[in-house]
């Protein structure tokens, strides 16, 4: 298959990025939507070579070797199975691409068609600046994180883990929240790059847990403040966030959050 | 090199306690003042900061990703053993350790062992109680699974994302310390060196890889966490960004490395569809408890798969081998991991390798007929669709392909009993260890002791260590230690850069490659010569073909760019210069230990029936290696393996 | 209760509230509208216009109305201001990704309410106010009242007006009545019945409110099941209930609407 890639290029966080256009061919079906990207900048490590050679011989200047131009496209990736989070390209139009509840590592090049035209673009948010290329920095979403996004434990001194019982739909519908990865398409597909799927997802998970119910609505109020605080927009209901999360996380988790909110505004601990 | 195990004496199942009893503690306002630095975010990196930071200790810890949460553990899918007993089906913490001392051959440390399995319960309630959503049954409490290698049920799981619940689990720890402020995190930075000053592990450089700046941090100790070399082998289930670098300098700078031969290999993976293939997906291993592995009992008929002229559904049933059920009568399809392996593999060699020809079928014909559609849509449906959305064929209709791949590294850096190296101040947990899997580690069991050493073993052994440390006060990192261990990681960036350039002025520049070229043609090496099975001649081989391809890097390697920039090519070039070494060490390893054992086999040494051949006699010991300069061939030292509890018998699971 | 500042999720939470006081409002709207289509001279219709024009308490939640109307609206574009600075950059290729389509268009059927409500006030209720130019009535009891005192004028009435059906209104008057009739000391109240019938009989002015009616109709769809999701009330159990719900009570809401003027314009 071959294709035509439109790909942002930006040389480092301040540097004006530009689309620069490129021509791939003899791509296999099989081959995954990353791996197209590692052929392509193999042949950019190979092609500059074959530019710096020519440079060299006219003119024996080291410094054309380097050139951007030829540097390969940097993208975040790592485990290339779904899990990790790292990966995370706009393509085309919607975050990881043209299919639904997958990574971008886990898109295939059978889902597009020969000869097609593939935009790629970073992640676009306030809180996402570009480090170069199509990688973004994502530690806003560690930091709502740290803001309250977990059960302050500390190690021992626990029960036995069987002393609360968990009702199985509990556990179950925690779980499923709990599958969030951290990649930030919830984010990216947002009209208003607002992270609240994913604040929503943390805060259900924990609040549906008895171990976790007992901070429930003072996390929930931590978290949106910091959320609020690092520039992402509010929620409007557009569910592209449902629609583009690569673990399907449901809204039903924004929902509770809107609830939990609620309860902090006006409960016991609602100062 | 001091290979002193200080396992603590009395009655096995006293030494922790006894450990606990009388070792060195620091008191709280000592605590404040002593700074530890931890490498890795995994499950042992992420609950040793947690712990450490909660006890009042000030740490700082590092990784190579954009968030803690992205390290590798994420993506262990099966579970987390723990002798909890919960399903009252005889488990104990005496079984569990009889299960992993088996498990590894006979190749682990016991008391080691019996310490993980000890702590093993209390990973489960510390989990609970951080919010993992572990399974539970319609009672409301812990569900457990069977897994391999055991004869109880002891895994509890979340889903098929255990791995992913338990790191999360320790990155909110590790996040709550961060917001206390007792941790600092430094994501994006990777661990270039270790300094190492009056013989104590007292710093690292790190390079940050946004900006390219080489940056010190001083402690009193440092903790690597940093995984295992699987990698190594390029093709692997790891993540592209796992290395053994972290582990390989300290090795450098004096740290043995034990046992880096014994590797684990999964039988269960999606195999290889092309040259510009990047990892291998896991399957699970639950799949051959219905699932028929066969390949054309006729070598035209596999000639013709591969060319695309017939399908597996055409091939009739006579013409198909059933191969380990043929081999392995009693066992058939379930045989263990290594067996399984070895097996596909000697199939394909002998070109009846289906696909690519490195594949062979999986076929859920029989028990889709047996149990009905809906009975294997039910135990294997998001399998089924994991399946078809990488290989886009339908498992229901045509048989699935599956290949082994590199699962795991037992070895690793060389620990004592307080999970010490031998540089003191530097401390080894999880992976990167060799601690407590021998020679091969079962099922479950890695996430049960990347936990049990982050959270319930380095906060007591490293106490023992920083005790003597107050009196030192606050580390400089300005000494010329550090200055020069800063000036030998650019210097060796900088080599790195010029190799391509040197080779412009050469003008030989058609041969000028990608780093990932280099580290294909490795794990190509890796693979073929020192993978599932050895032999003295393959060993030869292999270390005279990954010489050539070293000495062929360092020619022509091409890395676009420069050090003051983010520039993944260089890391990635970094990564791949240490494999180089490390691939020289696994083959003297592999060379070394003429015998087979778990994860290591040598084809030299293997019953009738294609079993391992363990010589107890002369190899029942850990091979401890020392550094001794690039290109040198490192020493090794023996640790013996003293069994004192357990009774030594044939890994037999038939 | 006292947060430094409106946090995103109050924000939300209140413009909710006032949107769903404002839809409740719609309902109530539409049902009164359903006394025009009786054909009684507007004795009904008017008496309802009568008791909102004149009791006090109508008064005071008609300034309510008017309150979370305005901060319905500036609120919604506070937000979607906020919201658009948290992409600096936005993206070369348009969304593809399956969204509601209501939300994202929810600023922009807003401010086309706006828009459409300041005709619905030039057509309505700013004859009220006395901005604009209408048809007025007043009470038979209160011409009786006169009678004697003001004889020319309770005729002048009697020939130009429309008594409804129980002769509780003299109705159907213009500017130029009104005046004459102010004139001798009656109490003018405007004439809605017989407004929106002529009104409702003009073509341009029949497509403006459908199409007034489709963007309202529009910006409700999605509003009251976004009022749920925003206080929390989206869960597994009832999520799709709630999304019926919104539609019936949208569709309910918006037909009675387009009735009226429909059956008023073909004279059924």
């Amino acid at each position: 298959m071959n294709f035509t890639l439109h790909i942002w290029r930006q040389e480092c966080a301040h540097a004006k990025g530009h689309f620069e256009t490129y021509q791939i061919d003899n791509i296999s079906p099989d081959c995954s939507f990353l791996e197209m990207l590692d052929i392509l900048n193999d042949q950019l490590i190979t092609r500059s070579t074959l530019n710096s050679q020519l440079s060299t011989t006219l003119n024996s200047q080291l410094s054309t070797l380097n050139s951007p131009i030829t540097h390969p496209v940097c993208f975040d990736n790592d485990c290339r199975e779904g899990i990790c989070g790292m990966c995370g390209l706009y393509i085309n139009g919607r975050p990881h691409g043209n299919d639904d509840g997958i990574t971008t590592c886990q898109l295939h090049m059978r889902k597009f068609h020969d000869g097609d035209d593939i935009w790629i673009e970073p992640w676009r948010a306030k809180p996402f600046p570009v480090i170069r290329d199509l990688v973004v920095d994502r530690s806003a979403l560690d930091k709502i994180i740290q803001a309250g996004g977990y059960i302050s434990t500390t190690t021992g001194g626990v029960p036995d883990a069987n002393t609360i019982p968990i009702p199985k739909q509990d556990a179950d519908m925690a779980m499923d929240a709990a599958s969030c990865i951290g990649c930030g398409a919830c984010v990216a597909a947002c009209k208003n790059a607002s992270a609240m799927l994913f604040v929503g997802a943390k805060v259900s998970h924990l609040a549906l847990l008895p171990q976790g119910k007992v901070e429930a609505a003072e996390r929930a109020k931590k978290m949106v403040c910091k959320m609020d605080e690092l520039g992402f927009g509010s929620c409007t209901n557009t569910y592209a966030c449902e629609a583009e999360c690569p673990k399907l996380i449901k809204r039903q988790n924004i929902s509770r959050l809107n609830r939990q909110w609620i309860e902090a505004l006006f409960g016991r601990d609602g100062k | 090199m001091n290979l002193d195990s200080k396992i603590p004496s009395g009655p096995l199942a006293e030494k922790w306690t006894n450990y606990k009893a009388s070792q060195k503690l620091v008191n709280p306002a000592n605590k404040r003042k002593l700074d530890i630095i931890v490498v890795g975010t995994g499950l042992a990196g992420a609950s040793a900061a947690a712990s450490l930071g909660a006890m009042g200790f000030h740490v700082d810890i590092f990784c190579i990703q954009d968030s803690p949460r992205r390290a590798h553990s994420i993506a262990a899918q099966g579970g987390i053993n723990a002798a909890k007993n919960y399903q009252n089906d005889g488990d104990s913490v005496e079984r569990l350790f009889r299960d992993t001392i088996k498990g590894g051959d006979y190749r682990a440390r016991e008391a080691n062992v019996y310490r993980l399995a000890e702590v093993s319960g209390a990973i489960i309630d510390q989990c609970v109680a951080q919010g993992v959503p572990f399974a539970r049954d319609y009672g409301g409490l812990l569900d457990n699974r069977s897994f391999g290698g055991a004869q109880v049920s002891r895994t509890f799981y979340a889903k098929g994302q255990t791995g992913q619940q338990l790191l999360l689990g320790a990155y909110g720890a590790l996040s709550r310390e961060i917001a206390r402020g007792t941790v600092k995190l430094h994501t994006r930075c990777e661990m270039m060196d270790l300094v190492v000053v009056e013989g104590r592990a007292r710093g690292i450089i790190v390079r940050n890889l946004v900006t390219g700046d080489l940056e010190r941090y001083a402690a009193h100790a440092v903790v690597l966490a940093t995984g295992g070399y699987g990698n190594l082998y390029y093709l692997s289930t790891n993540a592209m960004n796992s290395n053994g670098s972290a582990a390989w300098v300290c090795h450098r700078k004096g740290a043995a490395f034990a046992n880096p031969c014994y590797v684990q290999i999964h039988p269960t993976c999606i195999p290889v569809h092309g040259d510009y293939q990047s990892k291998l997906t896991l399957m699970s291993e639950s799949l051959r408890n219905d699932g028929r592995i066969w390949v054309p009992k006729k070598k035209e008929d596999a000639e013709a798969i591969r060319a695309g002229k017939l399908k597996a559904n055409d091939i009739p049933e006579e013409n198909r081998d059933y191969y380990l059920e043929r081999r392995y009568p009693a066992f058939g399809n379930l045989v263990p991991r290594d067996v399984a392996s070895r097996a596909a593999k000697e199939r394909c060699d002998a070109g009846y390798g289906v696909g690519t020809g490195y594949a062979v079928y999986l076929d859920f014909a029989d028990a889709i007929q047996r149990l009905g559609k809906e009975a294997v849509e039910q135990r294997y449906g998001n399998l089924f669709q994991m399946y078809q959305k990488i290989t886009d064929e339908n498992p229901y209709e045509t048989p699935m392909m599956i290949y082994p791949a590199i699962h795991y590294t037992m070895g690793g850096l060389w620990v004592d009993y307080e999970l010490q190296t031998t540089i003191p101040g530097l401390f080894a947990a999880g992976e990167a260890n060799f601690s407590d899997h021998g020679a091969n580690r079962l099922g479950a069991s890695a996430l049960m002791q990347g936990l049990a050493d982050g959270y319930f073993v380095l906060p007591y052994t490293m106490q023992n260590y920083l005790a003597d440390q107050i009196y030192v006060g606050k580390i400089s990192a300005t000494t010329p230690e550090f200055d020069a261990a800063e000036e030998a990681v650019r210097v060796r960036l900088n080599r790195l850069l010029q190799i391509g350039a040197q080779a412009t002025l050469n003008s030989h520049l058609s041969t000028l490659n990608s780093v990932d070229h280099f580290h294909k043609a490795l794990g190509k090496i890796m693979w073929e010569y020192c993978g599932m099975a050895r032999n003295t001649e393959s060993l030869n081989k292999a270390k005279a073909l990954v010489k050539d391809l070293e000495e062929e890097f360092w020619k022509s390697v091409f890395i676009p760019g420069t050090a003051n920039e983010f520039n993944p090519e260089l890391e990635k070039a970094c990564r791949l210069e240490d494999y180089f070494e490390l691939a020289q060490l696994v083959i003297d390893d592999a060379m070394h230990r003429e015998e087979s054992c778990g994860g290591h086999f040598r084809t030299e040494h293997q019953t009738q029936d294609g079993e391992t051949l363990r010589d107890d006699e002369h190899f029942m010991y850990v091979a401890a290696w020392e550094y001794q300069g690039h290109g040198q061939p490192e020493t090794m030292e023996k640790e013996p393996l003293v069994y004192e509890h357990i009774k030594i018998s044939n890994r037999n699971y038939k | 209760m006292n947060l430094p500042k409106i946090h995103s999720i109050s924000k939300k939470i209140l413009v909710g509230a006032l949107g769903a006081f404002l839809s409740f409002f719609l309902l109530f709207h539409a049902s009164a509208n359903l006394l025009i289509l009786r054909p009684d001279g507007g004795e009904w219709y008017n008496a309802f216009c009568h008791f909102m024009g004149t009791y006090v308490i109508v008064k005071i939640l008609e300034i309510g109305l008017f309150g979370a109307l305005l901060l319905h609206a500036v609120l919604a574009i506070w937000l979607a201001i906020t919201n658009k600075m948290a992409r600096p950059k936005g993206y070369h290729k348009p969304q593809r990704s399956k969204t509601h389509a209501g939300s994202k268009l929810q600023v922009w059927t807003g401010i086309l309410i706006f828009v459409c409500l300041i005709m619905h006030f030039t057509d309505f209720y700013f004859v009220k106010i006395g901005w604009v130019k209408g048809k007025y009535m007043v009470q038979t009891e209160e011409l009786m009242k006169v009678k004697a005192t003001q004889p020319e004028a309770v005729s002048y009435a009697e020939q130009k007006g429309e008594l409804s059906a129980k002769g509780t209104w003299l109705a159907n008057f213009d500017k130029e009545d009104k005046v004459a009739l102010e004139a001798a000391g009656l109490e003018v109240e405007p004439d809605f019945y017989h407004q929106a019938r002529e009104k409702f009989k003009i073509l341009h002015i029949v497509i403006s409110y459908l199409v007034f009616f489709v963007v309202v109709w529009f910006h409700l769809r999605h509003g009251f099941a976004a009022i749920f999701q925003t206080f929390g009330l989206y869960n597994y159990k009832y999520g799709k209930a709630i999304e019926v719900l919104g539609q019936i009570y949208t569709w309910v809401v918006c037909l009675m609407f387009t009735a009226v003027v429909l059956l008023v314009y073909f004279g059924l």
